[in-house]
């Protein structure tokens, strides 16, 4: 655990003292919600905002944790202080788990600020409840990124590599997870791939929550299902990152 | 107990064989160098014996354990110096110094970081990013980082390549007073100059160790030219590389009166290396 604690610590403090990193990672979604916001405002009044606007968000957090937190570990790799961390005793499972930790606090606030813009450009009116578990769900998401980022870091050897899995992974879920169009209305094998994505699975609570009446048996599974995701991505992550070559 | 046994370590990347059966033994206490040409194998050995690395073949001990079934104890008891720098740019030298002397849970902590920020000479810049550096303060922080947490054991690769002369020389009396600490370090180069400086080396050329001894016995392996002005003409002879022979050469000249001049002129460890590993090639 106080290994674990100084990873985190460490990656916490990297994060601060990198201005850059931060912009992109928390400024990037914000301007891109508010494009968001530009292009929607061209569209008939009759097209349901609500629909696509905290789901959209919800991607931003997705897309940019899981690949700011890939680029990190695999930088680690590159830059050789993730073989000198192996050979001073750090374990897999307390490098992982510091990277999650250290991350969680970047994930919270992309998470809150992405979505606190969707509500407040797009005027969402939520009450209370709806509002907390949207937050809740985007942070779950955004916690299963960093973790699908740390899976997906496991088979880089550099930065490049990570990019491939963008279209591969990224790409594809915001066809296939119900942001664009219902997953009823794929084809049955494109609704079943769509099942994979964590996002389907966030943009499924999304959805339910957005509309009026819904109570916590309607999401529960889901929820369950995105904590699952993470344990899943946390646990394969646990096995693939080399510590030998 | 040797501080290092290995016997027949290989290690296979594909068709390309890095380690072809390498046998080595290090004493405790001793700075033992690792000498070969640029993809000799030296790293591939290095990262072998502190566990970064499954050999294909062979067994290496360090300290009597296990590079990879005792990892966790051995890196307790080691320090690695990688032959990049390896550090984490937006942190401090002392951040990076106190995050992996931190891991090894080592006693009075902050003292030690203190006293391994002295002992490399970064006393004056602890606090500042390690990414304003230059290359040869970052390897003086990634030689902290490596000697923090007291180990008994150190393995640098190729610790001061790039480095100008001033700061080698620096580096090599930190080294020297480590051992004289009664600590073993394990250091590669392909610097010439740098293995006069080791105890013992050993000669590294396509994963195989061709001799391992101390730099003289090395050196005694070559030749020596003895050039004579007698009455006004010039004998030539080669002899043997050991200062014996060369007292046997000149004892016939003894204090004749014709003998104007002697010139001796002995193979450099540099010359004596290269000969070995033609002879290899050959062979």
């Amino acid at each position: 655990m106080r290994r674990t604690l100084l990873v985190a610590g460490r990656v916490v403090r990297q994060l601060l003292r990198n201005p850059r990193f931060l912009v992109l990672s928390v400024a990037a979604p914000l301007v891109i919600v508010y494009l968001l916001k530009i292009f929607f405002d061209t569209l008939p009044p009759t097209f349901d905002v609500a629909r696509y606007a905290v789901p959209v968000a919800a991607f931003l957090v997705h897309f940019l944790a899981f690949l700011l937190c890939a680029i990190s570990l695999v930088q680690e790799r590159t830059m050789g202080t993730m073989e000198r961390m192996f050979i001073n005793g750090f374990r897999r499972t307390e490098i992982i788990a510091g990277y999650v930790l250290g991350f969680l606090g970047l994930a919270t606030f992309q998470a809150v600020a992405g979505l606190a813009e969707a509500i407040w450009l797009f005027e969402l009116d939520y009450d209370g409840e709806t509002l907390a578990m949207l937050f809740v769900v985007v942070w779950l998401l955004a916690i299963a990124s960093v973790m699908l980022g740390i899976f997906i870091s496991t088979f880089a050897r550099h930065e490049g590599q990570v990019f491939p899995f963008v279209p591969l992974i990224i790409l594809p879920s915001v066809f296939l997870s119900g942001l664009l169009v219902d997953v009823d209305e794929l084809p049955t094998w494109a609704d079943w791939l769509g099942h994979a994505f964590p996002l389907f699975w966030a943009n499924d609570v999304i959805q339910d929550v957005i509309e009026s009446g819904w109570t916590f048996e309607d999401v529960q599974r889901s929820l369950v299902i995105l904590v699952g995701y993470s344990i899943a991505l946390l646990l394969l992550a646990s096995r693939t990152l080399r510590e030998v070559e | 107990m040797d501080a290092i046994e290995v016997s027949g370590l290989t290690k296979r990347y594909g068709r390309v064989e890095a380690l072809q059966g390498a046998d080595l033994s290090v004493d405790r206490g001793e700075v033992f160098g690792l000498v070969g040409p640029n993809g000799a194998g030296k790293t591939t050995l290095i990262k072998g014996l502190v566990g970064a690395l499954r050999p294909s073949g062979g067994e290496a001990r360090v300290m009597g354990l296990n590079p990879l079934r005792d990892r966790a104890e051995l890196r307790r008891r080691i320090g690695y110096m990688p032959q990049s720098s390896a550090l984490y740019e937006d942190l401090s030298a002392r951040g990076n110094v106190r995050f992996f002397g931190a891991a090894h849970r080592t006693p009075d902590l902050r003292k030690k970081v203190d006293e391994a920020i002295h002992f490399t000479d970064l006393s004056g810049r602890a606090d500042d990013p390690v990414h304003t550096f230059s290359g040869g303060m970052k390897r003086r922080v990634s030689l902290a980082c490596a000697l923090v947490h007291r180990p008994e054991m150190i393995f640098l690769d190729e610790p001061t390549a790039a480095m100008d002369p001033q700061l080698r020389s620096r580096f090599w009396k930190t080294f020297r007073e480590l051992a004289s600490d009664g600590t073993t370090l394990f250091i590669s180069t392909h610097l010439m100059d740098e293995a006069m400086l080791c105890d013992r080396i050993a000669i590294l050329l396509s994963g195989r160790i061709l001799t391992a001894d101390t730099p003289r016995s090395i050196l005694e392996r070559g030749k020596t030219r003895l050039t004579v002005e007698q009455n006004g003409t010039e004998e030539e002879a080669t002899i043997g590389g050991h200062p014996e022979d060369l007292a046997t050469a000149l004892r016939p000249y003894g204090l004749r009166p014709g003998v104007t001049a002697i010139d001796v002129e002995t193979d450099t460890l540099e010359a004596v290396v290269l000969s070995l590993i033609e002879k290899e090639e050959i062979a």
